[in-house]
């Protein structure tokens, strides 16, 4: 049996690592398939990765929080320490969905059926005087797109956002949201049109 | 090190020929330097793994691709398909001698693990951290080189947490944390080297850490970073100086201590020299930089040569420097050109000196 002592360690490992990348795939899989939709304005940033290939960066209506709209505040502190921000959001009239408050860590109540809780993060830094606002990370800030194609998209986006052409809707990016707050891209919506639907798999 | 057993058989030859030993005894000598040699790395062992070095960077740039033509699950099964052949692959090839393919497979592996989680968060727009990602890769490398006691696999989870510690030193704009735990990494990765017997990664890791260090003086701009390395590796070029029997059994790096020693001293008073470029301790650094470099030749130049040439670099790295702060600012061009011909001719003749001094005495040192 020793001899087939290295084969085995072998098959352990393969199937260990090969279970931690279908475990990924499932967790977000299932947000996919389960969380609740939402709906969020966004604009292009700039694009390029370097291992993942092209993507459009995205900076939502929601990436900017108003202090005023953190309810636990903490007295006393002028900036943010790093940490988790829980961004509750609620449906506007235009189909977008809107931050209605926030809070530092974990809310500090359930939502209410028409409301959303995304899970964000905050690096240090951030003004916490009144008036300023504070960046967040969802984790959704990026769209994959086939090579070449990230530029096209994004000087679209650009356009329609500009105004330039004021008939036309902007760009939306629909995303589902897991029951801890994990939001997960889902479709990338022209106005009421959808471009890109994501499968599960 | 074909080329050395190639250089003793023909040393060897040479002394039966000559009659320094007789032939019983070399032929002795040749069959332990051909035993010895397949333990190494030889020619093919090291095309099958620059073969899965360029196999693995072209998974990674066909994941980045993003290419429609493959579905994503065809993707996915694909990479997976990659991961365990190449591990149980490997697996099955070192059991029938075959070492070389065998780490070729696993770095193979381990890249398609690497790929899968670039392709995974491709696939679901992750947008969080690249670092996170690397240091999943990391890991999942360190343990599979310690599942399968890999050399190749060492060295690459040394290499990936060395990427790591780029992605996270120079995030200037993301104001984060300094990656201190670079250092407990490390050390996990150096006891792993010597289970997986892997003594190229414990001369990667001196040299990372090394690079920490410039990292470290760098992100907080102190001139106590540049010290301690200074001091740090002076008292390792000690103690490989007065102890090299003990010391090398401990780190085992082929007797290689007093040159990483040497690399993190220079390193770490060139660091000093360039926080006091035009203040009071400019010239004691250099003056300290030259004294050890000129012991450092005298006391154990004659082992290595590597040594010796660094320190030579050293030496003329400190004149240019030396020379360029408190001489450079009131000569011209031409005298620069001059002075450097002077110190240039001069080095070259030091050189020269040395280098034909540690020769004839080897012999008798063997005799």
């Amino acid at each position: 049996m020793p001899r087939y002592k290295l084969v085995i360690a072998a098959v352990v490992l393969a199937l260990a690592q090969i279970g931690l990348l279908s475990w990924m795939i499932a967790g977000r899989a299932a947000i996919l398939r389960d969380g609740k939709e939402v709906l969020l304005k966004v604009e292009p940033i700039d694009p390029r990765d370097l291992l993942r290939g092209d993507y459009v960066r995205l900076g939502y209506d929601v990436s900017r929080i108003p202090v005023e709209m953190i309810a636990n505040l903490p007295k006393g502190e002028l900036t943010t320490a790093e940490g988790s921000i829980v961004v509750r959001l609620k449906k506007g009239t235009d189909g977008y969905w809107r931050e209605t408050s926030a809070w530092l860590g974990a809310a500090a109540a359930p939502a209410a059926a028409d409301e959303v809780d995304l899970l964000g993060h905050i690096s240090n830094g951030w003004n916490l005087a009144p008036g300023s606002t504070i960046g967040v990370d969802y984790g959704i800030e990026r769209f994959y797109v086939p090579e070449g194609e990230g530029l096209a998209i994004e000087e679209e986006m650009r356009k329609r956002n500009s105004g330039a052409e004021p008939e036309l809707r902007g760009f939306g990016i629909k995303v589902a949201v897991g029951s801890d707050g994990t939001g997960q891209i889902k479709a990338l919506m022209d106005g009421d049109t959808m471009l890109f639907e994501e499968p599960l798999y | 090190m074909a080329s050395y057993a190639t250089k003793v058989k023909n040393d060897i030859a040479r002394w039966v020929a000559s009659g320094l030993v007789d032939r019983a005894t070399g032929d002795a000598l040749v069959r332990d330097v051909e035993a010895n040699e397949r333990n190494g790395l030889n020619f093919g062992s090291i095309l099958a793994i620059m073969a899965a070095l360029l196999f693995a960077a072209a998974i990674l740039i066909l994941v980045a691709a993003n290419w429609e033509a493959i579905p994503r699950v065809a993707r996915v099964g694909a990479l997976f398909a990659v991961i365990f052949a190449g591990y149980v692959g490997g697996a099955v090839l070192k059991e029938r001698g075959h070492g070389g393919f065998a780490e070729a497979l696993w770095l193979i592996a381990a890249a398609a693990f690497g790929g899968s989680i670039a392709l995974v968060g491709q696939m679901y727009h992750f947008s969080g951290d690249e670092a996170a990602a690397v240091v999943t890769w990391c890991v999942g490398t360190a343990i599979a080189a310690a599942a399968l006691r890999s050399n190749a696999l060492t060295v690459a989870a040394v290499g990936i947490a060395d990427a790591w510690l780029v992605l996270k030193g120079f995030e200037i704009f993301r104001r984060s944390e300094f990656p201190h735990l670079f250092v407990a990494v490390m050390a996990v990765f150096w006891a792993l080297s010597f289970w997986t017997q892997s003594r190229a990664a414990r001369h990667l890791i001196v040299l990372s850490l090394i690079f920490y260090a410039v990292l470290l003086g760098i992100h907080y701009d102190t001139l106590e970073v540049g010290l301690v390395l200074a001091l740090v590796s002076a008292a390792l070029l000690a103690v490989a100086a007065l102890a090299p029997i003990p010391s090398e059994r401990l780190v085992q790096l082929g007797g290689r201590l007093p040159l990483h020693a040497l690399v993190g001293f220079l390193t770490g008073l060139g660091m000093i020299q360039i926080d006091r470029l035009d203040e009071q301790g400019f010239v004691m650094a250099a003056a300290v930089a030259l004294a050890v470099i000129a012991a450092v030749v005298i006391f154990l130049g004659r082992e290595s040569r590597a040594l010796r040439w660094i320190a030579y670099l050293g030496f003329a790295f400190e004149l240019a420097v030396v020379y360029l702060v408190t001489v450079g600012s009131m000569l011209g061009t031409a005298g620069f050109f001059f002075a450097a011909a002077i110190i240039l001719a001069g080095l070259a003749y030091a050189i020269i000196r040395i280098e034909r001094r540690m020769k004839p005495q080897s012999p008798q040192g063997a005799a």
